[in-house]
């Protein structure tokens, strides 16, 4: 099993911590309303334990946007959001003058948009800390229960992989949406290498 | 002013260029803009209109944003350009200034469109 040492593992979440901020900013300015973004949680579990975290069940079917990241490390980012709520928030982005058949249209599109901005505002500042960069792919729009989710963008059932499980709440909406990023222990020990390399820059040599 | 300018939007989301141009025309309803899905269309695009500005996406299918954008720079001297991308990566601010092109972050907002209007004018 992989481990980080406990200040690997509170740089780690400071740093995404700061990537969730500017995450939130974007969102924000996307919606037009206050963003509350959850303190991330970082978890080591199998893919099936990741879905089951982020609420898996039949009924409870969620629009996904993925993209995959390479360069300094490779990770799948996945934003997720209740499938039900997935018009709101174009309705938010696009405003009230849109008609109903148009935004219909564009639904998937736009939320691919929407993940697009916001899984890049976090991952660049990621880049940005480690002074690296990080290419990605275009987005992926996927609709299904997180499992699915998860599975289509190339998570292994049985491989570890760490789950940067980060809440978002829409306030006057209601709406709970979450990120998540899935990394294979190649990608977790070149992350690790990272927060290693930031830590030695910020604190000096040990 | 009335003055007729156009403007050209390179975006593969559909709806990023549909925010692009409300937020152009509330500021300047008398201009065009004209819209281009990818790199390549821009580039065959500004054959034939003389824009004043050109926004333009990174993360696009096909050669890309940074790509094309060094391309129109060379086809339109005069012309501002601004990538306008979910990009916020270090490096590729440092590419934009060293094609000599703007940067601006999305989401598109009327505030950072209207700026950059303004010192257009």
């Amino acid at each position: 099993m992989f481990n980080l040492s406990e200040l690997q593992h509170d740089a780690l979440v400071e740093i995404f911590n700061i990537g969730v901020g500017h995450a939130a900013k974007s969102m924000s300015e996307i919606v037009n309303e206050e963003v509350t973004m959850s303190v991330p949680s970082i978890s080591f579990l199998n893919r099936a334990d990741a879905a089951e975290m982020l609420g898996n069940k039949e009924s409870s079917r969620v629009c996904g946007v993925s993209q995959h990241y390479e360069g300094a490390f490779k990770t799948e980012a996945i934003l997720m959001f209740p499938e039900d709520k997935s018009l709101d928030i174009v309705r938010l982005m696009v405003g009230e003058s849109v008609p109903l058949k148009e935004l219909t249209e564009m639904e998937q599109e736009a939320m691919s948009e929407i993940g697009n901005i916001i899984l890049n505002s976090c991952v660049g500042t990621l880049a940005n800390i480690f002074a690296q960069e990080l290419s990605g792919s275009l987005p992926q729009y996927h609709v299904g229960t997180s499992e699915e989710i998860l599975s289509a963008t190339g998570a292994n059932a049985s491989t570890v992989v760490l789950m940067l499980h980060i809440d978002f709440i829409l306030e006057k909406h209601q709406i709970h949406g979450y990120v998540a990023f899935v990394l294979d222990l190649t990608a977790l020990h070149d992350l690790q290498e990272q927060v290693d390399r930031y830590l030695a820059k910020v604190m000096g040599p040990a | 002013m009335n003055e007729t300018k156009t403007v050209l939007v390179v975006d593969d989301s559909r709806v990023s260029r549909l925010m692009a141009r409300q937020f152009i025309l509330s500021k300047k309803p008398s201009w065009v803009v004209e819209e281009a899905a990818t790199g390549e269309e821009a580039i065959e695009k500004v054959k034939t209109l003389s824009p004043v500005l050109i926004l333009i996406d990174v993360n696009m299918p096909g050669m890309g944003g940074l790509a094309a954008a060094e391309q129109l720079r060379l086809a339109c001297p005069t012309t501002h350009i601004s990538l306008v991308t979910a990009n916020v990566q270090n490096a590729t601010r440092n590419r934009a200034n060293e094609l000599g092109i703007g940067f601006m972050e999305k989401p598109i907002t009327e505030t950072r469109v209207h700026a950059l209007l303004g010192a257009l004018d």
